[in-house]
């Protein structure tokens, strides 16, 4: 029925320039280029490789309008919950959403989730300068859920899932995202100024932390029930695991 | 300015404008460059959102920039030229100069994201991505409707269960809580199944068919291609002078600007044209099509 379930060939000269040559481009641009924001140019061009091959890989496997519509619907979940409790700043379910993803259907579906997640939410909050960051930062967390839970034989504990998310929110995704700032603001790149940026910051971090995780503490159960029945019951993400 | 008619032309060209001067207010940090970027962003925020772009300047952006032209310095103790020892660390001139650039820098950028988030708007940033990645454009565009749609159903599934007597406004708070939680984990049943009858409904219409077409709104007419012309060889011209060196300066160890040149006065009136191209072109709509001002 699908047409090309291969690797189409533009797609994959593509893949190769995105993955390898423009971030080792860029790089040597920054090394032998005299310029004082070199730094942030080679991370935003490392940025969108990075984000753009998962894409490229989500877009290569032409996924069925199921998986398509399931991954819609946990990021409207996701963004929906950060507009619920918009008068709380940070306190958002998104990186719970992304993380449960990640566990439940594989690090390249939590991968798409946050980065989607992120994109899409800046729509409604407006984007900025971060919003890259932001992206990468959401997406790594639910890639890396993916990688530590999906092949565990039991499902993880919930204990686990909260040490999990409280951490990556505070360090993967505060250090990426700070890191960011730091790039954008200009200071100079010391440790002193980083942990000058972090140390504004972690306000917003510790809540974002605590908020995933009460969120999975909470919605750790049902989600995952709900998810495991969708798959059962519909046969979702098969092919993720034949690629994996 | 009556009507907006840049907001009209076609996203690939909407795109590439805020693209292109996004990145170019981040990267130069040539004092002209960061004052015509500023001033054009500043101008055409205010153009388009009065109140909240000064609220916006007020509340945000200028205890921002404040705040990063006192930290540099302090922070940063590079340069030769030393104003005065703050605890025994040296001020200096060069790291001052920073401060106050970065802070401009950082000022219009965010100036220019809040134009291009009225103008730059869900579905023109889906329709770019039309051709290339269909199953994106189709997830993001997907989102997009779930999210209100969602909202909604939450106040739906609120309320029935209101008449149960489980609402969140009645009862102890973790009594509340307990509701809460329980409406969106009905609401995440409810978003997951229907995503499936969505689902099987779209494949029952062919989704995913080789040779279906796709769904396009925006047209790129030659009113676009002008435009697009227009605006390639001014982002072209201000790039090539990048290439040149003409927009970059160095901080440290001491200021040195490049040396002024007739090319660079060029490239001056390239970028604010760049720049002010949005306001130009609604000028030149504003007398062409609607009779003047």
């Amino acid at each position: 029925m699908r047409k090309n379930s291969g690797l189409r060939p533009g797609f994959s000269v593509l893949s190769v320039v995105l993955l390898l040559l423009a971030p080792a481009a860029a790089i040597l641009y920054g090394v032998y280029g005299l310029d004082n924001r070199k730094y942030l140019l080679v991370s935003l061009v490392i940025l969108a490789c990075a984000i753009l091959s998962f894409f490229l890989l989500f877009e290569q496997r032409k996924p069925p309008a199921r998986d398509l519509v399931t991954l819609a619907v946990l990021c409207s979940i996701a963004v929906a919950g950060r507009a619920a409790f918009f008068m709380l700043p940070q306190f958002k379910p998104v990186a719970a959403v992304v993380i449960l993803t990640g566990v439940c259907l594989g690090g390249q579906a939590g991968f798409l989730v946050g980065a989607v997640s992120a994109l899409v939410s800046n729509f409604f909050f407006g984007q900025g300068p971060n919003t890259p960051f932001q992206m990468f930062a959401f997406g790594l967390v639910g890639l890396l859920a993916g990688l530590f839970f999906r092949h565990a034989r039991r499902k993880p504990k919930k204990l686990f899932l909260c040490v999990y998310g409280t951490l990556s929110v505070f360090i993967l995704y505060g250090g990426v995202v700070n890191g960011g700032t730091l790039l954008i603001s200009g200071l100079p790149l010391t440790p002193v100024s980083y942990l000058t940026v972090c140390a504004s910051g972690i306000p917003f971090d510790l809540t974002h932390a605590a908020a995933t995780a009460f969120f999975l503490f909470v919605l750790s159960g049902p989600m995952m029930e709900k998810m495991e029945r969708m798959k059962r019951k519909y046969g979702l993400m098969q092919r993720d695991d034949d690629s994996e | 300015m009556k009507t907006n008619d840049f907001a009209k032309l076609h996203p690939v060209i909407l795109f590439t404008y805020f693209t292109a001067v996004i990145l170019f207010s981040m990267f130069f940090m040539h004092p002209v460059f960061l004052a015509i970027s500023f001033f054009c962003g500043f101008l055409w925020a205010v153009s388009l959102a009065p109140r909240e772009t000064l609220r916006f300047t007020l509340k945000c952006i200028l205890p921002l920039a404040v705040l990063m032209t006192v930290i540099n310095p302090m922070i940063n103790h590079a340069g030769l030229t030393v104003l005065l020892y703050v605890n025994d660390r040296p001020i200096t001139l060069e790291a001052c100069a920073y401060g106050a650039a970065s802070a401009a820098m950082f000022s219009s950028v965010l100036l220019w994201f809040s134009c291009s988030n009225r103008i730059m708007t869900a579905e023109k940033f889906i329709s770019l991505f039309g051709r290339a990645a269909p199953s994106f454009s189709l997830l993001l565009s997907m989102v997009m409707r779930f999210v209100p749609r969602f909202k909604a159903q939450t106040r739906a599934i609120a309320e029935a269960q209101d008449g149960l007597g489980r609402g969140v406004d009645s009862g102890s708070l973790p009594t509340r809580a307990k509701n809460g939680m329980k409406i969106l984990s009905i609401l995440t049943t409810w978003a997951l199944e229907n995503g499936v009858i969505t689902a099987d409904s779209m494949r029952a219409r062919g989704y995913g068919l080789p040779g279906r077409g796709r769904f396009q709104i925006y047209r790129f007419d030659s009113r676009d291609k002008w435009m697009l012309t227009i605006l390639s060889a001014l982002i072209f011209a201000v790039l090539f002078g990048f290439i040149k060196g003409e927009n970059s300066i160095r901080y440290f160890p001491f200021l040195s600007l490049p040396p002024f040149s007739p090319f660079s006065f060029f490239l001056y009136i390239c970028y604010f044209l760049l720049c002010s191209y949005p306001m130009l072109f609604n000028a030149v709509c504003e007398v062409k099509y609607h009779g003047g001002f």
